[in-house]
């Protein structure tokens, strides 16, 4: 069993960072022999997919917009919910596939990709500042998901026959 | 007045926005596409040595980190007056060359490309790469990943990260190219070069042996006669790295060559009440509105544009495609003996994938270049900075990143002309010109949508800035308002 944990957004620009944040959080409370890969990106689209190659369990950790939803609150999404969230395979993305495009294109190529891929969304306000800090409802929301997260990987741990020893 | 919007409804990377104004007969009005600015850019780097900004910058956008890094790393050289050592600058563009191979295989197959492989009345949940593969084989598909991972390996292993690169410093880069990363480096190259043949021969057999496309790709719909603006070489030849900027006028005549530094004598930006993102325009020519011809100073800086400056490709094979390019065009010469410039936005997808197979035999060069292993790859940075102005072409567009600093290198101010950027004007037009084709006697359908959207998507936009929030794409949505604004219909992409 092999686990990827990706925070996905630009370190520099306000809430976009979230996901970046709970990455480092994640990798600092993890125990060295956890087994589990932690990385900070920002892509999207076809080299996202390219990223969980060769994964069994992929946590990806973003921030998101939804209309009158309530910055710092955050989901778990599966790349089933992606769909329905946004239910069309047409990608408006000026320069790319959406990630379930990608995902299915990756599939029909036979490429070994995640069976298991969790999404925690997590509610931002500001996307558009250049800057390090987090906007205040935000930043408390670094601790809830680092924890879901951890809890998450444990769960998986425990149910794998060999726990902690799950590196790639 | 009607008014219909192409609106996201949740946000993307890149997000922009068309409000479509229709007038009492339901004919198109005006059109507007909006996108949004990102803020406090140069506020976020005042105060930071200058150094950092080729790592730095590539945080700006998510799509081509690579055309940023690079930029930065020429504008610090010009700030610390430092020339890099002529390997340097070989490793740099070799670097470079395979950053452009991904970028542009992407939007082909990811994006431009559907529209002709699918058709552009394909129904949107079909119209993207999986399209592709369902209708021309799932080989197509295994080459587009392929090309992008053995690409992006070279990037990986040359700029020292996958995403962001690091390895660019003032006076050259950081680590040189061993044997046997060159050895393989070359294998990738030719691959690149076998892939881009291929790619033309697709567009070849599915685009121009279409008659259909082909009056779509010459219709009035998607031309707009403006001056067109690229780097050359001292042949004005086409380069990405390196090379003066070369303008045209609509009818293929030079119009101005400057050295990048010189880019405020040339260039000024116009501004709108309706959006934040400025439109450049030729200075000399002066802002007229949007409107194309030659006493109107809009220009375009795309792959398209960067042909139609230069007299031709420095590389053999790609020298061959624009010679097919443009003699497919049939615009003759001008009376200096230039080709005429193509004005038909949709041949931009021609010209991008030229550009791919220059890159490619341009990479070739350089991987078998025999000083490209020359250790040697950093010049000494022993002067005092001041300002400096760094231009490279990204795939979308000609790039200049211009720094100044105080004599410690703290930088005190920064401006950038993003590729993007130089299109914004020419890319409303095209929205409003094929907006007005298609949408008459106010009949809106789904189908009009696209046909709108292809009239940027051309021009490969990227407003991304490297915002990534989810869902990660852009739902469109359309409003249609009456005079008091309200809703009195709502259609969308998504309902497939």
């Amino acid at each position: 069993m092999s686990t990827l944990v990706l925070g996905l957004g630009n370190a520099i620009l306000s809430d976009d960072g979230v996901g970046i944040r709970v990455a480092e959080a994640v990798r600092a409370r993890l125990p060295e022999d956890a087994g589990v890969e932690v990385r900070e990106v920002c892509i999207g689209g076809l080299r996202l997919m390219e990223e969980m190659i060769g994964y069994d369990h992929v946590i990806l950790i973003d921030s998101y917009l939804s209309p009158g939803g309530k910055p710092g609150d955050f989901r778990r999404l599966t790349l089933d919910d992606l769909r329905s969230v946004t239910p069309t395979e047409h990608s408006f993305s000026p320069h790319d596939a959406s990630l379930t495009v990608a995902y299915d294109m990756g599939l029909r190529m036979g490429l070994p990709l995640p069976e298991t891929v969790s999404i925690y969304a997590i509610e931002a306000t500001n996307v558009t500042d250049f800057s390090e800090q987090l906007t205040p409802e935000v930043e408390q929301a670094v601790e809830r998901v680092t924890e879901a997260v951890l809890d998450e990987l444990a769960e998986t741990a425990a149910r794998a026959p060999k726990p902690g020893i799950n590196a790639p | 007045m009607r008014k219909i919007s192409i609106d996201p409804i949740t946000r993307l990377e890149g997000h922009g926005k068309i409000d479509i104004f229709l007038d009492d007969e339901g004919d198109v009005a005006n059109a507007y596409f909006i996108v949004p600015e990102l803020r406090g850019f140069e506020q976020f780097c005042v105060g930071r040595p200058a150094e950092e900004m080729p790592r730095i910058t590539t945080r700006i956008c998510g799509v081509c980190p690579e055309a940023h890094h690079m930029a930065a790393a020429k504008a610090l050289d010009a700030l610390f007056h430092v020339e890099p050592t002529p390997v340097a600058h070989k490793v740099r563009e070799l670097f470079y060359m395979a950053f452009f191979v991904t970028d542009h295989t992407t939007h082909f197959y990811a994006l431009g490309g559907p529209d002709f492989i699918l058709g552009p009345d394909a129904r949107p949940a079909e119209r993207n790469i999986l399209g592709v593969i369902h209708k021309v084989g799932l080989d197509v598909g295994k080459q587009v990943i392929d090309t992008r991972m053995r690409n992006h390996h070279v990037i990986r292993k040359m700029g020292g990260r996958g995403v962001h690169p690091v390895a660019a410093m003032p006076g050259g880069w950081s680590k040189p190219i061993t044997e046997e990363d060159r050895a393989e480096f070359e294998e990738i190259a030719r691959k690149n070069v076998d892939f881009a043949l291929f790619s033309l021969k697709v567009f070849n057999d599915v685009v121009l042996g279409n008659p259909a496309y082909l009056e779509m790709v010459l219709s009035d719909s998607y031309t707009d006669r403006t001056y067109s603006m690229g780097l050359v070489d001292e042949k004005n030849r086409v380069n990405f790295y390196d090379g003066q900027v070369r303008v045209v006028d609509p009818d293929g005549e030079e119009f101005v060559k400057y050295h990048p530094v010189e880019y405020t004598s040339h260039i000024e930006e116009h501004v709108e009440p309706w959006t934040y993102l400025k439109f450049p325009y030729l200075k000399a020519v002066g802002w007229k509105g949007f409107v194309a011809g030659k006493d109107s100073g809009v220009y375009i800086a795309t792959p398209l544009s960067r042909l139609n400056v230069s007299d031709g490709m420095a590389t053999p094979l790609a020298q061959e495609a624009f010679e097919k390019m443009y003699d497919t065009f049939g615009q003759g010469k001008t009376p200096s003996g230039r080709n005429r410039p193509v004005h038909h936005r949709l041949a931009t997808h021609w010209a991008r994938l030229i550009e791919l197979l220059y890159a490619s035999e341009r990479m070739l060069e350089l991987a078998t270049d025999p000083e490209i292993t020359d250790p040697n790859v950093r010049a000494p940075v022993t002067e005092t900075p001041d300002e400096g102005v760094g231009c490279v072409e990204a795939p979308r567009g000609t790039l200049t990143h211009h720094y100044w600093t105080d004599e410690k290198g703290i930088l005190t101010r920064v401006n950038l002309i993003v590729g993007t950027t130089n299109n914004y004007a020419p890319m409303a037009m095209s929205v409003k010109k094929a907006a007005s084709s298609f949408i008459k006697k106010g009949n809106v359908s789904n189908g009009i949508l696209n046909r709108v959207e292809m009239a940027f998507r051309s021009y490969d936009p990227c407003f991304g800035c490297a915002t990534h929030s989810l869902p990660g794409q852009m739902p469109l949505e359309i409003v249609i308002r009456n005079p008091k604004g309200e809703v009195i219909e709502r259609l969308s992409q998504n309902v497939a």
